[in-house]
């Protein structure tokens, strides 16, 4: 169990989960995992597949509300907002939260349309003004080179790491505070991997990003902290550089050497 | 001990050999079968259409089609009734799509599975179920009779609306479910509402399933007598329409109410011309669909995903 967030001393923290238990029917995907997460840092969720890293995120933004059966206790404060609070704000906590998926969810419209729904949705943007969001969110996602010419094509006929990159484009243009990152690299080639680590490196300047990863190296490279995850249970929580060079805990060691999971 | 084995193997070995011959037998009989039954239904389709062609062709023509009956039904064309068709059509279209469409997004997206929404679900498959005969006799009672609209365009939609209903609710509640989670998460996760995702990223998804589901339903529709006979069905009409809302409220010739007088009126019709309405009918269905076929692959075409 966790026992210190001393390693947190000077941090503000954006996110924060106290005693949270998630169920799937019978099963209990996340058991009783209190975890507060830095503001503008990229904190890293490791862990063997099951073990509950996407319900976690998944409850940072209710996304889990459409499962049949999903249940959960505990309490969760994003931006000093609680999602299950009753007076929440759905669409505008969803906003302030933006989430990449595992696999690209391009939506079937024109690249140009992909970027621009949500900018136009929230803020009501049109014409020139939108131009200029959907330019300036492209840029962003180091996409904009690649696309400034077929704006108007179907977004699907992009490649996986153009159609990842304009995923974040999309949740970037409606200007999200934390973002919220589920194995986002898993189906993407070396390159286009690295891009998208320089990217969560750049994006932390003035986001908190939580980001779910499978890839060891990855969570040493761009995170400032990292969580690893057991069986739905906190199992160690410190900065990336403790965790991975020292890890305090057995069970860690053995996941972060590769005997395990 | 060696021989005792071998011979044991050789038995095993024939016994396999002759269970995988019976297997064959039996695969190779149903096989057959299936064949037999699939040619039957093809040939006995092939045969009604070629009936059809070959008694009704020779009486159609440019003018058959666009010039009204003649010399007290006994000649002319059959102008009045295509039109009336189309009209029929048209105005089923447009009652049933906006009411079924409706029902197919409460069904799927707002309904959840409680015992109300099961409720509507078993309704509407036996209304699915219902021989149009029943839709007709309701029509008569509710929409000619009891609120007074009369034998009438208006009451011939109404009630052609009816039957196609339960098809375009299934057939859009299907389209929407089958919208991959995935679309309808990347919405929420941008924070849109549930009305955006239902009518920016859900609808235009499930729209070539619809469309494909609406336009054979009212393909059949067309093609259905029982419900307009009773409602709208008129046998003698002459060229000329009623100017304006008027048209809503008279009934109209029509194709499959042609037929089916066709045949009652014992011998007025001469059977050359119920021949080529038969097949104008035909066609006027296959058309219905050739082009519920074409919009689905333009739509799909262009969303592939
Ligand atoms: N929609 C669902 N319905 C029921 N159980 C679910 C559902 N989604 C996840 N679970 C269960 O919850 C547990 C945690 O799943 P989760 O997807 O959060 O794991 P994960 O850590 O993200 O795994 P992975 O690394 O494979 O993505 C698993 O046991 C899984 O079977
Ligand atoms: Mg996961």
């Amino acid at each position: 169990m966790v026992s210190s967030t001393a390693f947190l001393a000077g941090e503000y923290i954006a996110v924060e989960t106290y005693s949270l238990s998630v169920f799937y029917g019978e099963t209990q995907a996340v058991k009783d995992v209190s975890l507060p997460i830095a503001r503008n840092r990229v904190t890293a969720l490791i862990g063997p597949s099951g073990c509950g890293k996407s319900t976690f995120l998944r409850c940072l933004n209710r996304l889990n509300d459409r499962i049949p059966g999903f249940r959960m206790e505990g309490r969760v404060r994003v931006l000093d907002v609680d999602p299950y609070g009753k007076q929440v704000d759905l669409i505008e906590l969803r906003r302030r939260v933006g989430m990449v998926f595992q696999k690209p969810t391009p939506l079937p419209m024109s690249i140009y349309d992909n970027v621009a729904i949500g900018a136009r949705s929230h803020y009501g943007l049109r014409g020139k003004k939108l131009d200029e969001v959907v330019e300036q969110a492209l840029q962003r996602a180091a996409l904009w080179d690649e696309v400034k010419d077929i704006l108007k094509r179907p977004a699907l006929q992009l490649s996986g790491g153009q159609q990842q990159r304009l995923c974040i484009a999309r949740m970037l243009a409606v200007e999200p505070e934390v973002i919220l990152m589920d194995e986002p690299c898993s189906a993407l080639d070396p390159i286009s991997t690295f891009r998208i680590e320089e990217l969560m490196i750049d994006l932390a300047k003035d986001h908190t990003v939580i980001v779910v990863t499978h890839n060891m190296q990855q969570a040493a490279r761009v995170s400032d902290y990292t969580a690893f995850f057991m069986y739905g249970e906190l199992v160690e929580y410190d900065s990336s550089k403790q965790l991975f060079l020292s890890p305090r805990q057995k069970a860690t060691e053995d996941y972060i050497s590769g005997r395990f999971g | 001990m060696e021989g005792i084995g071998d011979s044991a193997l050789v038995v095993a070995r024939s016994l396999q050999s002759g269970r995988r011959l019976r297997r064959q037998l039996a695969d190779k009989l149903f096989t057959g079968a299936l064949s037999g039954i699939a040619l039957f239904s093809v040939v006995a389709v092939l045969a009604i259409i070629g009936v059809i062609i070959v008694k009704g062709l020779p009486i159609i023509s440019w003018s058959f089609l666009t010039s009204p009956p003649a010399e007290g039904m006994t000649a002319g064309g059959i102008y009045p009734m295509i039109r009336g068709s189309v009209l029929l059509m048209v105005g089923t279209l447009v009652i049933v799509l906006p009411v079924g469409i409706l029902g197919g997004v409460f069904l799927a997206e707002y309904a959840g599975t409680n015992v109300f929404s099961r409720f509507i679900h078993a309704s509407v498959a036996s209304l699915a179920g219902t021989p149009s005969v029943i839709f007709g006799l309701f029509g008569l009672a509710v929409f000619v009779l009891m609120m007074k609209m009369g034998v009438s365009l208006l009451a011939g939609c109404l009630t052609l609306a009816l039957f196609t209903l339960p098809a375009v609710v299934f057939t859009t509640e299907n389209a929407i479910r089958s919208v991959p989670e995935s679309f309808i998460e990347a919405g929420m996760a941008l924070g849109l509402s549930r009305w955006q995702i239902l009518w920016k990223i859900v609808l235009p998804n499930a729209i070539p399933g619809i469309l494909t589901g609406v336009v054979l339903s009212t393909g059949r529709a067309a093609g259905e007598a029982p419900p307009i006979l009773l409602t709208a069905g008129i046998y003698y009409a002459t060229g000329a329409l009623p100017r304006g809302w008027e048209i809503l409220k008279q009934p109209v010739a029509n194709l499959p109410y042609h037929l089916a007088e066709g045949y009652r009126q014992g011998g007025v019709i001469p059977e050359a011309i119920v021949w080529g309405t038969c097949l104008t009918l035909m066609l006027f269905v296959l058309s219905i669909n050739i082009w519920a076929i074409i919009v689905r692959t333009r739509v799909r075409r262009r969303q592939r995903w």
